[in-house]
């Protein structure tokens, strides 16, 4: 089956979000910026629906929902507590911690995969971006 | 007196067509084509004005600029253009290192998964519960790669 047409779904919620959607024949990507951090979890079920398991090797999805420096960002790990580190790296010392569900400030994401935040004490360092979701 | 002018002119431009060799008419047009970079692959041979070119330049823009240049060397009547187009194979080297940078930081939250990368793309391997699955495959699309191959085995 034609890309287009197995991911017709995920593909309709991307357009509408002005997500860029590109395909080679074997790989469709999908890269953009939402306006919600709601939307990019949708798009993830979606894949997740389409594609159990992520077995198919066929999709490239890279989109983040859309957050403002100085904005809030919630702590999304799944149980444990995030490290906030000194620099953009797990080589990096810790300097706190957030607990999961806080809600801390975004200084800056001039790293792309990892931000500079501002926890509730005022401690100042990196997080991985993964493990932020802009708070609407 | 004119019969004489006129045999005497006509055979004059016969010789001064002779003149023309095919050996000059060459270099000039090898010449032009040396002088762009993006045609260097090309060699040009000249029989009886006629240019045929040979060789493999990387894009059609380039086979095209060939043939232009070298229609426009003097002496060149017309030109059979046999150029290959080749597109260069893509340079994954800076983005492979790249990813190879931030698998650490992105592998940190799950140990039994093994990531390696060659030409852009990622294969994973290893284990790794179902629930965490998702996550993985976040972090591993942020990186950019060309594509994911998932071996995963998903307790």
């Amino acid at each position: 089956m034609a890309l287009t047409e197995k991911y017709k779904e995920l593909i309709e919620l991307a357009r509408v979000n002005n997500v860029m959607v590109t395909h080679n024949g074997k790989v469709l990507k999908l890269e953009g910026t939402v306006p919600t951090a709601s939307i990019k979890d949708k798009m993830w079920d979606i894949y997740q629906r389409l594609d159990p398991q992520f077995r198919s090797n066929d999709v490239l999805m890279n989109v983040k929902a859309a957050v403002t420096e100085g904005g809030k960002v919630r702590v999304v790990t799944r149980e444990s507590r995030l490290n906030i580190r000194k620099g953009p790296g797990t080589d990096q010392p810790i300097v706190g911690k957030a607990e999961k569900g806080e809600i801390i400030t975004l200084i800056s994401k001039s790293n792309d995969l990892w931000w500079l935040v501002r926890d509730v004490d005022g401690e100042e360092g990196y997080c991985y971006a993964q493990y932020l979701e802009p708070v609407q | 007196m004119t019969a004489i002018a006129l045999i005497l002119a006509l055979g004059m431009s016969v010789v001064s067509c002779k003149n023309v060799k095919d050996a000059d008419v060459q270099n000039a047009a090898q010449e032009v084509v040396m002088a762009d970079p993006a045609l260097t692959g090309v060699v040009v041979t000249v029989q009886e004005q006629i240019a045929t070119l040979t060789g493999i330049v990387e894009d059609e823009a380039a086979k095209m600029a060939a043939e232009s240049a070298v229609a426009a060397v003097e002496n060149v009547k017309s030109v059979v253009n046999q150029i290959q187009v080749i597109p260069p194979a893509p340079d994954y080297t800076e983005l492979d290192a790249a990813i190879n940078a931030a698998l650490a930081d992105a592998l940190k939250d799950h140990a039994n998964v093994t990531a390696t990368v060659q030409d852009g793309v990622i294969t994973l391997n290893g284990e790794i519960r179902e629930r965490d699955l998702p996550t993985l495959m976040e972090k591993m699309n942020a990186l950019n790669p060309v594509q994911i191959v998932n071996n995963l085995t998903v307790k």
